[in-house]
């Protein structure tokens, strides 16, 4: 989600981009890249075939569309099975550029705007939203769309502690809802083509995983002195504020990127990148239900065990020159990296084979189009609530330790800390009024 | 299905996701989870039955917070002081906290920590402040009670489900939901019946939480029986949705024909939640519904149940994905290959192989890409077996198969279809080998080439060939290096390319060699394969001297270029030359570095060995307009070091100097300039 990135990488809907994306549909299936190929629905099963209906099209809305929010978006209106049709958004003048942008796309004036994402919620002609808000509304946010009957596409990080990850997990199920994380590397070739080596047993018996964390520091967003409050119809403070608890308007803590990032004392932390890099780690672990038992952090690193014994080491240096997001696997006959320039190193030449083309710059398009599969299959995304929920409680544990600065050990039948009440007093956080989830 | 109690679930969860395989467990994992979670839940917002812990200097750190409370400090510090006591705080700090609550600016502050410390005074707390607090400020106190889950709080929350504001009555029901029991639930219900409607939605989901905490608890009849009037009632339809949905697992094995009668239904939002459900539900005999229900179904409904056949991973539905998979529309085929790749067992080889020799081409590499996929070494053997058998089509798609997933035991029968009369099993024998293949496939691949009869068979094994040779290296050897001596010229260039990728000292000396060749096509060829040798220092460290000699009096002006292109970037890379070497080296070839392109290595390589030489020959490479930004550029970084070996500060000034001076880039002047302040 940094912004820096996004500017670096351009616009994804470039030339170039487009071309990419065209080049890796049409060869992903070709031999030399059949283990790269996403495992999702074609989409000639669901009738997508290029020329859809409007009443046949997934009715989308837009909660808290920023810089992320603008990009991801833009892969959903891409898509021709898709009308974009209302943003919610605090703010005004992204509630106006969000408009411009989709009436320019559809030649009219429909968008509908609203400063509280509530009322979006209470149409029934809208079956799923884009909610790339602040990590603060993140959860609740993707909770109260499933609960008005909305399918979930929810930027990273999904939850700000490890109470909310399980109840996001238990609420969409409860629901029958459809939830994607917005860890889009989750469908991309390069880590999809290295986690299918680790969960092969390509590389022996898995013994070590790597996660690029993007800093290991906790944070809390704090109460910063007062300034006049702009008109709520510019910027409605109290619904940006949310869950989180109140303090007067700062216009600094309006970035929304870093505001109540996590929550509680324990914020920022590995979410950052962990949420992506972590969560690949699980995946390539088979460890979509569960997480680490142990972590502790050393040496200006956290090193992290699973139930299996499988170690997971967050650190934010030692890798190779492979872009953004890296992760390592490492078994007893053979390891394999890879990150966000698209290109994988492994220990052998001959692990290689079959990798398919290279795709950097992490574009969304293929994680938006899982979830627009999912919607209308109803069937599971690749990032849905349950992954999420596990791969963000491993984050959070890692974050308690880091804030306790020692060893913490987790039930992951409990989920609690073992013998460790400051640790679980952490776990959760109350949600301002009036909020719940 | 039998529930008994929330703990014995979460001991079956634990054994599905650890000790159990086969057909069954993913269906048991799901429903266990659902339970595990609910509870988990539960567990997390009760107050913390563990053992109180008070690590040194806990205490007195929370005499100091409780303090901060009590005092005059303004509301910024206050509100971080409730976190801090979240974390540090006991009951000695909910009189403090208490007050807070009657704050708009400090609820929520004193909530979280009021929620956090597991001791029934913050009970109290919350409790009596119901009575003090209205509006928002009402909600929260009750928000926090539900997650505390207060049983003594149902009487003062029942008061408030018909409160005029319509906020307040949701957040009772809510609350109410959460603490569960039956008072509450019953209470829930006749609530349901006369709710207003900013209020229904909420006390249904209270419902719906209280059946759940049923469920958890062991009580499944009660379960039932709440969300049956949930579902029955004139509530939001996604409550009706979810109440349905627990009405089906609650009742377990008996849920069956409500979930079927779901599957049939003509209502989208009811045909979804049943499709979810169906992933839940675990038994066998719910797996054998569901395909009948999609044997039965319409095509766009068939590829959905096909998906949730794929989930519940229960082998006795094979053989109706089998025949899904082999005859019907081509979305249902396509729905289940990917159902039969999910399934992952070798019983699925036989059909995915025949769908991956369909004369459709979206189905073939459909199934071949999930055959691609398909873990265990039991697929392996399946492959390899069937490798010997085949013929056709099928032989070429095994060929493939057995190279991308690394089939080693296919070696044999690939070597054997290497010699077909068929060329395009040939071409995927040989690719595979390639893939595959030791120093013994290396010899079979050059017996192979010699006795080839087409262009497009050499060019197979080529490509083979270097691939292993990439891989294996020197092991090679024996087996490519008599090619090298081979009367046909073709050959020869051949072993040029597979020498690149074995490298060291025996291989470089026979493409030196082959620079002197008769012909002059496989001259070109060794010069150019000098030119790029791989960069293997210091055991491919022997290709200096030829790059030297080439460089210096090579036979025709292209070989020149390319003899001082490689030992350039040679000199560059070279681990074992000291920065000094290095400088002398590229000063040594100054007279022959000529085109800008060549001057281009050199800065890089002097850029690789910082030194005051190297500086200085870098500011004359400034002063060359064609180089000038890229020289500057390499000044910066070099003149910026303050351990410069052998340099004086008045030179290293000189030089960014010169860049401020010349440069035509911003950037590249403002780093110089920056460098310059840093040497002052």
């Amino acid at each position: 989600m940094t912004n820096a990135n996004q500017v670096r990488r351009g616009d994804p809907h470039s030339r170039a981009a487009v071309s990419n994306r065209r080049q890796f549909l049409t060869t992903a299936m070709k031999a030399g890249a059949l283990l790269a190929a996403p495992l999702i629905v074609p989409g000639a099963v669901l009738g997508k075939d290029g020329g859809v209906a409007p009443s046949e099209r997934i009715r989308l809305g837009g909660i808290g569309i920023g810089n992320r929010g603008s990009y991801v978006l833009s892969c959903f209106l891409h898509e021709a099975d898709v009308q974009f049709v209302a943003i919610a958004d605090v703010k005004e003048t992204r509630r106006q550029s969000v408009k411009k942008l989709a009436d320019a796309k559809y030649g009219n004036t429909d968008c509908a705007m609203y400063r509280d994402q509530r009322d979006l919620l209470a149409r029934d002609d809208i079956d799923a939203v884009l909610i790339a808000t602040g990590p603060n509304w993140h959860a609740t946010a993707s909770m109260l769309a499933a609960n008005a009957g909305k399918d979930v596409y929810c930027e990273k990080p999904c939850t700000k502690n490890i109470s909310q990850s399980l109840a996001l997990a238990e609420t969409f199920r409860r629901t029958g809802r459809i939830f994607q994380a917005g860890t889009q590397r989750r469908s991309l070739p390069n880590f999809v083509f290295s986690i299918e080596l680790a969960r092969q047993g390509k590389l022996g018996k898995l013994h070590t995983l790597y996660a690029h964390p993007a800093g290991l520091h906790t944070v809390s967003s704090g109460w910063l002195p007062g300034e006049d409050e702009p008109p709520k119809e510019q910027v409605d403070w109290d619904l940006y504020l949310g869950p989180a608890a109140w303090r007067p308007f700062n216009k600094k803590l309006l970035d929304g990127f870093n505001f109540e990032k996590g929550g509680g004392m324990t914020g920022g932390g590995c979410l950052e990148w962990g949420s992506h890099c972590v969560d690949l780690c699980q995946w390539a672990n088979d460890a979509d239900n569960t997480a680490p038992v142990e972590y502790e952090p050393k040496d200006g690193k956290l090193f992290a065990r699973y139930p299996n014994g499988v170690q997971l080491i967050l650190r934010n240096d030692g890798w190779l020159p492979l872009g953004s997001c890296p992760v390592r696997f490492e078994g007893e006959t053979g390891w394999v990296e890879t990150g966000d320039n698209g290109d994988i190193v492994a220990s052998s030449e001959s692990l290689l084979a079959g990798k398919g083309q290279k795709i950097g710059g992490y574009p969304a398009d293929f994680h938006v189009r899982d979830f627009l599969e999912c919607v209308k299959s109803r069937g599971r995304t690749r990032a849905n609530a349950d992954a999420a929920c596990w791969a963000h409680i491993a984050c959070h544990a890692a974050n308690i330790s880091l804030f306790l600065n020692r060893k913490v050990t987790f039930d992951v039948k409990k989920c609690e800390f073992i013998g460790d009440e400051q640790a679980n007093r952490l776990r959760s956080e109350a949600l301002r009024e009036p909020w719940r989830i | 299905m039998m529930l008994t109690n929330s703990s014995q679930n979460f001991a079956a969860g634990q054994i599905s996701r650890t000790g159990q395989t086969g057909q069954t467990r993913q269906t048991k994992d799901l429903f266990s989870r659902l339970l595990s979670l609910t509870a988990l839940l539960a567990c997390l917002a009760a107050p913390s039955p563990l053992r109180a812990v008070d690590p040194a200097g806990t205490a007195e750190l929370r005499l100091k917070l409780i303090a901060v409370l009590q005092s005059d400090a303004p509301p910024a510090e206050k509100a971080i002081t409730c976190k801090r006591l979240a974390v540090y705080g006991n009951r000695d700090a909910v009189p403090a906290l208490a007050p807070l609550l009657l704050s708009k600016e400090l609820n929520s502050w004193a909530r979280i920590a009021l929620e956090a410390i597991p001791d029934p005074a913050c009970d109290d707390a919350l409790r009596d402040a119901l009575g003090k607090v209205q509006g928002r400020l009402l909600v929260g106190v009750m928000n926090s009670i539900g997650v505390r889950r207060d049983a003594k709080a149902v009487e003062p929350l029942i008061a408030r489900l018909n409160d005029a504001d319509g906020e307040v009555a949701s957040a009772a029901a809510s609350a109410l939901g959460r603490i569960g029991g039956e008072q509450a639930a019953a209470v829930l219900v006749k609530a349901l019946l006369s709710a207003r409607k900013d209020v229904v939605s909420e006390v249904a989901e209270g419902c719906v939480r209280c059946a759940e905490k049923f469920l958890a608890d062991g009580k499944a009849a009660e379960a039932v029986t709440l969300y049956d009037t949930v579902r029955k009632a004139s509530v939001p339809k996604q409550r009706i949705l979810e109440a349905t949905r627990g009405a089906i697992l609650a009742r377990g094995a008996a849920g069956l024909p409500l979930l079927v009668e779901h599957l049939r239904s003509t209502d989208k939002g009811m045909f979804s939640i049943a499709l979810s459900t169906a992933r839940e539900l675990p038994g066998q005999e719910v797996t054998q519904a569901v395909a009948a229900e999609m044997e039965r179904s319409a095509v766009d409904r068939q590829t959905m149940l096909v998906m949730v056949l794929a989930d519940r991973a229960d082998a006795s539905v094979l053989p109706t994905i089998r025949k899904a998979a082999q005859s019907g529309p081509k979305p249902m085929r396509l729905a289940a290959i990917t159902a039969l790749e999910r399934m992952g067992t070798v019983e699925v080889v036989p059909v995915l192989l025949d769908g991956a020799t369909d004369e459709d081409r979206e189905l073939a590499q459909a199934a071949k890409a999930a055959l691609v996929r398909l873990p265990g070494k039991q697929v392996n053997g399946e492959l390899v077996a069937r490798l010997s058998q085949a013929a056709g089509k099928q032989s070429r798609v095994l060929l493939e198969l057995a190279g991308l997933r690394r089939i080693g035991e296919a070696l044999p029968a690939a070597v054997k279809c290497a010699e077909d009369s068929d060329a395009t099993i040939r071409a995927a024998a040989v690719g595979a080998i390639g893939l595959l293949g030791e120093e013994k496939q290396a010899a079979d691949l050059v017996r192979l080439l010699e006795k080839s009869q087409t262009p497009r068979d050499r060019e197979e094994i080529e490509k083979a060939l270097v691939g292993i040779c990439g891989r294996r290296g020197a092991n090679c050897l024996p087996a490519v290096l008599p090619l090298a001596q081979s009367a046909n010229s073709e050959f020869r260039l051949i072993a040029l390319h597979t020498l690149s990728g074995v490298g060291g000292a025996a291989a470089l000396n026979a493409v030196k060699s082959a620079s002197n060749d008769q012909d002059e096509a496989v001259q070109d060829e060794a010069v150019r394969t000098l030119a790029s040798w791989p960069g293997n220092w210091p055991d491919d460290s022997g290709v200096a001297e030829p790059l030297l000699a080439l460089a210096k009096s090579g036979k025709k002006q292209s070989h020149q270029v390319l003899g001082l292109r490689g030992y350039l970037e040679y000199v560059q890379a070279a681990k074992k030359l000291q920065s000094d070497e290095k400088v002398a080296k590229v000063k040594e070839l100054l007279p022959l570095i000529t085109r800008s392109e060549e001057k281009r290595l050199a800065i890089s390589a002097l850029s690789a060995a910082p030194t005051a030489a190297g500086l200085e020959m870098l500011v004359a490479f400034a002063a060359d307009s064609s180089v000038a930004e890229e020289a500057s550029l390499a000044i910066v970084t070099t003149a910026g070091k303050d351990d410069l070996k052998g340099a004086t500060k008045e030179l290293r000034r000189g030089a960014l100097q010169t860049v401020v001076e010349k440069s035509k880039t911003d950037r590249t002047r403002r780093k110089a300039e920056e460098a310059l302040k840093r040497i002052r």
